[in-house]
């Protein structure tokens, strides 16, 4: 018997599409001022920082934040934590190209952590693509999502 | 310039991990969560008593330590795991080694560590130079 069967089961979330309707644009202003904010200049190149693949994901793809854990029938007031994120680059993001976003929830697993006691792992895969559908880039994230609800 | 498994990467420093840097982050994330703006919100969750770095910023000074020590170069890859928070006035520090190298990739293994608590995010990359 599992420590969880006296839980009910974790949302059935996953394949909520993440598909977004939203074009994200670099640009030199935002990314000079990104670099900046994490201690670098800016590349010569015409390259964007690199963790636009984040940010270009997360404003562009088809829920908020709160959205995303709504989906996930959970209060974004209560606390998401990062728990991980990687990513896979095809190609680098550039500074005044523009961008849109595929995705999905792949999974929410819930499971009993001695320090957090009832969580939702969440995880997600989101794709960058250019506005002719070429994919630059493909990311998963995994949240942790406390369910405070179950303390003892 | 050579590179060989076992070598030390050159850190990375922010003396200083700064709040408003953070309100440019809510911006740029599209995420005003109060945590990382305002520090009677931090305090009232019980959760410290200084605003909380986004962690994507985390993820962007491990990627500027590669970016750093192999110029020119391309990260390919990259995977981050977050430990703990980081913190506004945090000394925060990225370090490295070259984990293998296979033709022109390079796979590194890093970790950001904060003055006095350690290790709060680690990862591994590779990168194609």
């Amino acid at each position: 018997m599992s420590d969880l069967d006296d839980l009910p089961p974790a949302p059935d979330a996953a394949g909520t599409s993440l598909d977004g309707d939203k074009v994200f644009t670099i640009t030199a202003e935002e990314n000079a001022a990104l670099c900046r904010s994490t201690g670098v200049e800016p590349a010569a190149d015409g390259s964007a920082h690199p963790i636009y693949y984040y940010i270009a994901t997360q404003v562009a793809m088809g829920k908020t934040v709160a959205g995303v854990c709504e989906a996930c029938e959970f209060d974004v007031e209560d606390g998401p934590m990062m728990g991980s994120s990687g990513v896979r680059f095809d190609a680098p993001l550039k500074v005044g190209e523009s961008y849109k976003v595929t995705g999905e929830i792949l999974s929410l697993v819930r499971k009993r952590s001695r320090k957090l006691g009832v969580m939702d792992v969440l995880t997600y895969r989101l794709r960058l693509h250019l506005l002719d559908g070429t994919q630059v880039l493909e990311t998963d994230n995994v949240w942790v999502l406390p369910r405070k609800e179950f303390a003892a | 310039m050579s590179h060989a498994v076992g070598d030390a990467l050159p850190p990375f420093t922010i003396e200083s991990v700064s709040p408003e840097a953070m309100k440019q982050w809510a911006v740029f994330l599209a995420d005003p969560n109060p945590i990382h703006l305002d520090v009677e919100v931090v305090k009232a969750k019980g959760l410290g008593d200084r605003v909380i770095n986004q962690g994507p910023i985390n993820v962007a000074y491990m990627m500027n330590m590669l970016m750093r020590a192999f110029p020119g170069g391309r990260i390919k890859t990259m995977d981050s795991r977050f430990l703990d928070n980081v913190y506004g006035g945090d000394r925060a520090v990225v370090t490295g080694r070259i984990a293998a190298i296979e033709g022109n990739a390079v796979t590194c293994e890093f970790s950001l560590d904060v003055d006095g608590r350690g290790t709060v995010n680690s990862g591994t990359a590779t990168i194609e130079i």
